[in-house]
């Protein structure tokens, strides 16, 4: 089987030692693998005849051998079938055949028909024999005393192997065997290089890395240098710390669109048995997909990769410090551990980097726009602000619209639609406006469920509409999937509720916004409610000035004459009661006097009583100044107004000049004094009340009906228990007392002092006739103690011709002196309470002798009946 | 059948890999010589492709109490990961007998460390726990050397031979996974401190030994039957005598 040749050398021994030198030379002169077939090539088949040769290299740790540099370009086997095979195989050192090579002292050759059928022989042998090569001689190559490989020489013609090759070979082969050393330790260093470069580069480009997206390019550009079959995969630990997503990846076979969608949306457990041993290695891993799936890994991963044709995967945890980010998923099959974990601690800074990144950039966004929502809702001082301030909030960080904000009224029951956004609902406006008018409670089912939650409820459309509710069918309008309810909460006071229609909301961002609204909406409630407070203060402010004001003029109500006695008789009758009093009497008799005279007698005493002049009023305003409005009720209705009836709840109004009242607000009082209840101008809620009216008029009402100025059913109303006050002219016996009253009242604010009235006087206020009542009584002392002198008040003046002398003087054209006479008595009796002799009396204003007037009146026919009213 | 045995170049592992290789079996003898290194990781996945079974035969290349731990507990993690990835569907390992009642000492601790990850890892196993090898006495010796005496105890001691080990690994890697233990040992009982005199002897070392009463090995205390099996055990061919006179005889 061996054959050792013996043939001639066809060249000198000194020759041979020439070559030699030259060969030598150039073999030291080998750096790759390249020069090393160059020489064999150029050199050696120059002075030899041989048809190829190849180099293999021993691997001690499974005792077998295999190729190592292969003459591309000379080989008959490259078209073999089994080429490929031979070029990856490793043979077996444990054959006859290559212990032979491994025993031989020097190159020994074989005649490929000897040997390439023996059962252990490798393939090789046989592949060359099939492609014409007939003879090989093989070369150990020696390292450290030990065969490191062998230098295969093949032949298609039968004695090329020369003794002078063999003994060439030979004499070559050590320096043979330092070149290959050479080689392959230069292999090493450049692929040392190769990766130290790599990584330098690949960490420069990395430290540049700002965003994802520069990730993704640098990572694409890098790892394509270690060229994986079909890409690479990293994945992303998710915020939930359960699952992991695509962050970045390259697939060499474009998947279907569809599927690279599913595959970029999904969140893959990580405790599916894959992922998470990856994780748990702190070496890079190798794992074949086939193999994972029979394991029994379901992760839906798996079965798209390999149908994208992944077959053998490594997989290397990113990590930063002691935090897992992520896993590289990298296609290849050989493992350069400190290259891929030098790749990986790069990816893995500036994964966090980013991440930490967009953490804060997100974070800042957040902070940044909810600071501009808060400034933006603190400075919201109107509805319209705030509700701008929402809208925007929520189109702009969650990008939805309001659907509805309700607060809850002050009942703690109901809940009034506050703000939404119509525009929302527009395929179905007629149901929205429905259902926004439609009563809600805190009771009803989903708005319960959203005030007991704490961060509110997600209600799925589809599923609600199941139960037929009327707001699944309004809410599926929009086309959206979900309805987030959350309450709005001040404290752990629910104030109301919001609700949002989105397909998927943040949860967080919606917390902070809802707190937001919710205080923003309280300040607001209770800016409402403090300026309606305000309002009803001053308002009473106002009347208690007044009414202190009344208190000190009208202490008391001065005079005690028989009229007056009437009167109070009268008063102390009704006050008590909740009846309407009309308080009838000409101008100036002091009627609303007697109107808080009634109220501060009555039980209502403690609140102040309300006054309404209906003729100081223009009629346009009078219905809102009485029963109040809403806001908008009409055009400069900017605010909502509360009227002097609500004022006057649980109190008295008084009515003053109710004569003057314009018709339509007649109809309207008719109707709250009826129903005891009434409704602001544009306002849809009824107001209990419990007002007692106490109106006063100088006219005659029942005149004023017949003439159709004053409603007949309201005049019946109000004429319940009228009081009629006596003229002045009539209470002759109070002129006295009542001059007194007013001198010592305006001497005190003049700062003069009046130390007498003098009778002269008194008898001249009591013939004055006093159209104008006490009222002209008290401006006549005012004027008349500014002239006086001396402190002695003697002299008042009186006008000349007020309107009832006139008045009195068109009387007296046509009628007899008798008949002149005989009225004038009467006149003068009425006004001194029928009291004809002495102080105060008829005769001492006519200044004739008691009897004088008694003899006049018999004369006259004046009776009794004449002058007692 | 492909088998990777790490350690493939130590005292076991060369017996184990020659005697697989005699049975034709396609054999990997692992070590960071041949560029596959359990504590890095480096090589293993390749050299695990396609393969049958794993026969751990690494050890330590140092004893301190730290190192030693973090050996067996790194290079376990990573071989077993890297034989999951690769389907490998039998784990075989050489422990030590008495290593759950000798967890004071350091390397027990790191021992029994090693066989709780492989009976957590679900990898098929057999874990073989074997006394200590003939081929040991020189360093227990050594370890109790003090000047021209060595100290050491009388606890009961079973040592067996190398080649046998590697006989009886052969054996159960080639079988069916048992996922339990089995224990191996040499077939004579001696106390420790006589056998080790006795093998002083055969090599002619002049040096003495001295019983020192105390149960201890390697300065930590054990029982007196710590170190032999307490129940049943296989048992090697070779005795103390046998074994020596295979040994290529010291030049004296
Ligand atoms: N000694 C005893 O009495 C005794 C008793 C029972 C059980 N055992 C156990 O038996 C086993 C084998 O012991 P032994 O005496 O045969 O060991 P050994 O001769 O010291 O051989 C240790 C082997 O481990 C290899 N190794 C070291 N570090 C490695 C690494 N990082 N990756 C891969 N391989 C590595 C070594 O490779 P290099 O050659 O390249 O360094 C060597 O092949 C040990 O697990 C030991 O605990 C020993």
């Amino acid at each position: 089987m061996k054959k050792t040749s013996d043939d001639k050398s066809n060249l000198s021994l000194q020759q041979q030692g020439e070559m030699l030198l030259a060969l030598s030379d150039d073999i030291t002169r080998i750096r790759d693998k390249n020069d090393l077939i160059t020489l064999f090539k150029k050199r050696i088949k120059g002075i030899f005849y041989f048809t190829h040769t190849i180099v293999t290299l021993i691997d001690y740790k499974d005792e077998t051998y295999t190729p190592f540099l292969l003459d591309n370009d000379g080989s008959p086997i490259r078209n073999h079938t089994r080429y490929k095979e031979m070029v990856h195989a490793h043979f077996s050192l444990n054959e006859p055949f290559i212990q032979a090579v491994l025993k031989s002292e020097g190159p020994i050759s074989f005649f490929l028909a000897d040997i390439m059928d023996q059962p252990l022989s490798p393939p090789f042998l046989r592949v060359n024999y099939e492609k014409g090569v007939r003879e090989i001689l093989m070369t150990c190559l020696m390292k450290e005393g030990r065969p490191m490989g062998f230098v295969h020489i093949y032949t298609d013609k039968p004695d090329s192997f020369t003794p002078a090759f063999r003994s060439m070979i030979k004499a070559m082969a050590p320096q043979l065997s330092s070149a290959v050393s050479n080689i392959i330790k230069n292999e090493e260093l450049q692929n040392k290089e190769g990766e130290k470069s790599f990584l330098l580069e690949f960490s420069n480009n990395i430290a540049a890395v700002r965003t994802k997206e520069d990730l993704a390019l640098t990572v694409r550009a890098a790892l394509g240098k270690l060229r994986p079959r079909n890409g690479f995969v990293i994945r992303r630990i998710n915020e939930d710390n359960a699952t992991m997503s695509p962050y970045v990846y390259e697939l060499t076979n474009k998947p279907d669109p569809k599927i690279l969608r599913a595959l970029e949306n999904s969140a893959y457990p990580i405790s599916d048995g894959l992922q998470d041993r990856v994780l748990n290695s702190n070496i890079p891993m190798l794992f074949n997909v086939d193999r994972e799936i029979s394991r029994g890994i379901r992760s839906a991963y798996l079965q798209y990769w390999k149908t994208l044709g992944f077959t053998d995967i490594v997989g290397i945890r990113l990590r930063n410090g002691e935090t897992n980010l992520g896993i590289l998923f990298l296609d290849i099959d050989e493992i350069n551990i400190p290259l891929l974990q030098g790749v990986c601690s790069q990816i893995s800074i500036a994964m966090a980097n980013i991440m930490a990144n967009d953490m804060v950039t997100r974070k800042q966004d957040e902070q940044a726009f909810l600071l501009d929502f808060s400034s933006d809702i603190t400075q919201a001082r109107t509805r319209q602000d705030l509700q701008d301030a929402i809208f925007k909030v929520l189109d702009r960080t969650i990008h939805t619209k309001l659907a509805m904000l309700r607060v809850i009224d002050d009942d703690g029951i109901h809940l009034s639609p506050y703000m939404y956004d119509s525009s929302l609902f527009a395929n179905t406006p007629e149901h929205f406006e429905k259902m926004v008018h439609g009563e809600v409670t805190v009771h009803q089912p989903h708005t319960a469920q959203v005030l007991a939650s704490s961060d509110g409820v997600m209600f799925n459309i589809e599923e609600e509409l199941k139960s037929g509710s009327d707001y699944a069918k309004l809410w599926s309008s929009t086309g959206l999937k979900n309805v987030y309810g959350l309450p709005l909460r001040v404290g752990d006071k629910n104030i109301g509720t919001i609700w949002l229609l989105a397909n998927r909301l943040s949860q967080l961002i919606l917390k902070g916004i809802c707190a937001q609204i919710a205080v923003a909406i309280s300040n607001i409630q209770a800016n409402e409610k403090l300026l309606a407070y305000k309002k009803q203060l001053e308002v009473e402010n106002d009347y208690l000035k007044e009414q202190i004001k009344t208190i000190y003029n009208f202490s008391e109500i001065i005079g005690n004459g028989e009229e007056m006695q009437k009167v109070y008789r009268l008063m102390s009758l009704v006050a008590d009661s909740t009846s309407t009093v009309l308080v009838l009497g000409e101008t100036g008799t002091g009627k609303e006097l007697i109107a808080r005279a009634i109220h501060n007698a009555s039980p209502r005493k403690d609140k102040l009583m309300v006054k309404v002049n209906c003729a100081a009023m223009p009629a346009n305003l009078i219905e809102s100044e009485l029963f109040g409005h809403e806001r908008g009720a009409f055009t400069g209705a900017i605010e909502r107004r509360i009227g002097k009836f609500e004022l006057a709840n649980n109190s008295s109004i008084f009515l003053d000049e109710i004569g003057e009242l314009p018709l339509e607000a007649q109809a309207k009082l008719l109707r709250v004094i009826q129903e005891r209840e009434l409704e602001r101008l544009g306002g849809k809620q009824l107001i209990k009340l419990n007002v007692r009216l106490i109106a006063a008029t100088n006219r005659n009402l029942e005149e004023e009906v017949r003439a159709g100025r004053f409603r007949a059913d309201l005049y019946f109303r109000l004429n319940v228990f009228p009081i009629l006050l006596p003229p002045l002219r009539d209470r002759a016996a109070d002129i006295e007392p009542l001059t007194q009253f007013f001198v010592q009242k305006y001497s005190r604010n003049a700062g003069r002092k009046i130390k007498k009235v003098t009778p002269r006087l008194l008898q001249q206020l009591r013939s004055y006739t006093w159209p104008g009542n006490v009222r002209e009584l008290e401006h006549l002392v005012e004027r008349s103690i500014l002239l006086a002198t001396d402190g002695i008040l003697d002299e008042v003046y009186i006008p000349p011709s007020t309107d009832a002398s006139r008045q009195n003087a068109a009387i007296l054209l046509n009628r007899s002196l008798d008949e002149v006479e005989r009225d004038y008595i009467i006149e003068t009796l009425k006004r001194c309470a029928g009291k004809i002799s002495g102080t105060g009396s008829a005769a001492e204003v006519l200044k004739v002798p008691g009897n004088t007037l008694h003899s006049k009146m018999k004369k006259l026919g004046i009776e009794k009946r004449d002058y007692v009213v | 059948m492909k088998i990777v045995v790490i350690g493939g170049s130590g005292l076991i592992g060369t017996k184990v890999v020659a005697r697989l290789r005699q049975e034709g079996h396609q054999v990997i003898a692992a070590s960071p010589a041949t560029g596959i290194n359990t504590l890095t990781g480096e090589g293993l996945a390749e050299a695990l492709q396609n393969t049958d079974i794993v026969i751990d035969l690494a050890n330590s290349p140092s004893f301190e109490d730290k190192a030693v731990m973090e050996f067996f507990q790194t290079s376990g993690r990573n071989l077993l990961a890297a034989e999951i990835n690769a389907g490998v569907k039998h784990h075989l390992a050489l422990s030590i007998v008495g290593v759950d009642i000798m967890q004071n000492l350091g390397y027990m601790r790191a021992k029994k460390a090693q066989e709780d990850l492989i009976v957590q890892s679900g990898v098929p196993y057999t874990i073989i726990r074997s006394t200590q090898f003939f081929e040991f006495l020189a360093g227990i010796a050594n370890q109790a050397t003090e000047g021209n005496t060595v100290h050491l105890s009388d606890v009961s001691f079973q040592p067996i031979a190398a080649e046998d080990v590697a006989a009886f690994v052969t054996g159960f890697a080639l079988g069916t996974p048992l996922n339990g233990r089995v224990e191996i040992a040499g077939p004579e009982r001696f106390e420790l401190f006589d056998v080790v005199a006795r093998y002083l002897r055969h090599t002619n070392d002049p040096r003495k030994v001295e019983p020192n009463g105390k149960p201890e090995y390697f300065g930590g205390g054990i029982s007196h039957t710590s170190l032999v099996p307490a129940g049943e055990a296989s048992l090697g061919a070779l005795n103390f005598e046998s074994w020596w006179s295979r040994q290529a005889q010291p030049v004296a």
